[in-house]
């Protein structure tokens, strides 16, 4: 791989990167601008009325019903992160060094199952959750009690969704950085005679960590926009932000209120993001420093 | 001693048996769609009692249906051009270039892929609703494009990036030696070399604008895509057309997705056998 050094003077680099770059100022830098405008604008019989004003962003942070809908989201992210964790790492881990004969083809099934519109796939699920869904059916035929799980329309069926529907992306960060590790190490820690146990937490455990910390933190920011489990999976029982902000412009056609909302979900994640980077490099360069 | 390589054993299958339950579970809800698209029933429950395909000429027959595939095709046809382009430029920018700014070029164009659908929608719904009560345009489909642009062309970009990481420019050098011009070394070299990554990202690119919901349900306005379709349609009330419809936008996919990745595969184990044999 050999890298070019380009400067602006260049057409090819002007040709390469100024379009794309044109369509992300435009339809993304800009709208988030706008969004943070609008948030200190108000409404007047369903129309906005621009001027400069803290009414919105007051009552966001008066309302306890908003703070309550904005913990339940950041509760149900961290749970979603530590599951999805939980599941991606070992199946990751099995993919990595494991599992050599059938691994394109695993790999090709995940990769379809992901592609998959969710939609279809959460209606799926309401097949299975539901009281007299495949779940139950099949429990009942191994001989346990009839209608046992009742998961649809409770917080528990919206939280399998959305494991459903972000497992994939820790599995994929978490699978990039465990085979990136150096053979040699693992081989080195062998000879030194280190046990294959200890070996997988002195050695592969920490260098899997970028896939790890990347992996959380795209699964956290990912669930703070949740929408379809808890409509569809979870019934509307319990309603995260995303439903706050979806009523916000359908029923109550409040722009600015939806802005603030989602400015609020935004800041949440960069923050998670920060954080998270902030706490990776420091570990980095701490076991660097001792190794 | 034997202790040990038991233990050994029973956790190489425990850990096999992770990747069997999590494939268990990614193709549960898509294996109970297609079984249910075959009921003779109304009721979506088990024991399935008879065999019919009456639901899929019920989902033809729906009204709306063909004007939602019809927006759909166009909608992931154009998307899917425009992110595979612009993908293609920036993995090349990404990977290969060094030049001023490059670190924002960076940020902005990975961005997306850190946002949930759903706010990038918001926010882009936004801007179009202050730009179209300024210059009277309402969304849709156009509108619906852009959004798909922006959320997938960071998805073409990373499946670019893989290919063009692998590159082996002699080939160029080499061609440029002989006396080819700029564009023939692209055309003759750069681009045959890349392409498995180029139509891989294609595919991934229509596959993710053909099945998205939360971008086209933020600024579709009053147009719809297939995914809306099925999401009215399973809020009023489930019926075995949307199972159906499931099944028949399963084999396409699943054979596109089989075609991108050998070939991307076969390409970039053929550079990596290349670079290390010269």
């Amino acid at each position: 791989m050999r890298i070019e050094r380009k400067s602006w003077n260049d057409p090819v680099l002007v040709a390469t990167v100024a379009p794309l770059a044109l369509v992300m100022v435009a339809f993304l830098l800009v709208p988030l601008l706008m969004t943070a405008v609008l948030t200190f604008q108000t409404t007047q019989y369903y129309r906005l009325v621009w001027t400069w004003d803290l009414k919105i962003w007051t009552e966001v942070f008066s309302k306890p019903h908003y703070w309550t809908i904005m913990i339940r989201t950041v509760a149900m992210a961290l749970v979603c992160v530590v599951l999805t964790v939980l599941i991606a790492f070992p199946a990751a881990y099995a993919l990595a060094t494991r599992l050599r004969t059938f691994k394109t083809q695993i790999q090709i099934l995940i990769i379809f199952a992901f592609l998959t519109d969710a939609v279809l796939k959460t209606f799926g699920w309401i097949l299975i959750l539901d009281k007299n869904g495949v779940a139950n059916w099949l429990l009942m035929h191994v001989g346990l009690p009839p209608e046992m799980l009742n998961l649809l329309f409770t917080p528990a069926g919206t939280m399998i969704g959305m494991v459903y529907n972000l497992v994939a992306y820790p599995m994929f960060t978490i699978y990039l950085s465990l085979v990136r590790i150096d053979r040699d190490l693992i081989l080195a820690a062998y000879d030194a005679g280190a046990s294959r146990v200890r070996t997988f937490f002195e050695v592969t455990l920490p260098l899997s960590r970028p896939g790890l910390y990347s992996g959380a933190v795209l699964v956290f920011v990912l669930s703070l926009g949740a929408f379809l489990e808890p409509k569809v999976l979870g019934g509307g029982t319990s309603p995260l932000a995303s439903e706050l902000i979806r009523q916000s412009f359908e029923t109550r056609v409040n722009w600015p209120l939806g802005a603030a909302l989602t400015v609020v979900l935004i800041a949440i994640g960069a923050l998670m993001l920060v954080a998270c980077a902030a706490f990776a490099l420091r570990r980095t360069s701490a076991t660097g420093r001792s190794a | 001693m034997m202790s040990q390589r038991m233990r050994n054993a029973l956790v190489d299958t425990m850990l096999v048996g992770t990747v069997v339950l999590l494939l268990v579970f990614f193709y549960a809800p898509i294996a109970t769609l297609v079984a249910f698209s075959f009921t003779s029933s109304r009721v979506l429950t088990l024991p399935i009692e008879g065999f019919s395909l009456q639901w899929y000429g019920d989902l033809f027959s729906k009204p709306d249906f063909w004007p939602a595939v019809r927006n759909s095709a166009a909608v992931a046809t154009v998307s899917t051009l425009f992110a595979t382009v612009l993908g293609t430029a920036g993995a090349v920018a990404w990977i290969r270039y060094r030049f001023r700014l490059q670190g924002p070029f960076r940020a902005l164009t990975f961005a997306p892929l850190l946002f949930p659908q759903l706010l990038l929608g918001v926010v882009m719904l936004l801007w179009f609703s202050v730009l179209g009560s300024w210059l009277g345009f309402s969304t849709g489909l156009v509108t619906v494009i852009i959004g798909h642009v922006v959320y997938i062309t960071p998805f073409a970009l990373v499946v670019v990036a893989v290919q063009v990481y692998g590159f082996d420019e002699t080939l160029e050098d080499a061609a440029r030696d002989a006396g080819a011009s700029g564009w023939e070394v692209f055309r003759e070299i750069t681009f045959p070399l890349l392409w498995p990554g180029i139509f891989s990202a294609a595919i991934f690119a229509f596959l993710l604008s053909w099945g998205n919901f939360y971008v086209s349900y933020s600024l579709a306005g009053t147009a719809r895509t297939l995914p809306i379709f099925v999401y009215s349609g399973i809020a009023v009330g489930s019926s075995p057309i949307y199972p159906a419809l499931a099944t028949i936008n399963l084999v396409p996919a699943l054979l596109l997705v089989i075609i991108a990745e050998v070939l991307r595969r076969r390409a970039l184990k053929r550079q990596a056998s290349g670079i290390s044999a010269s």
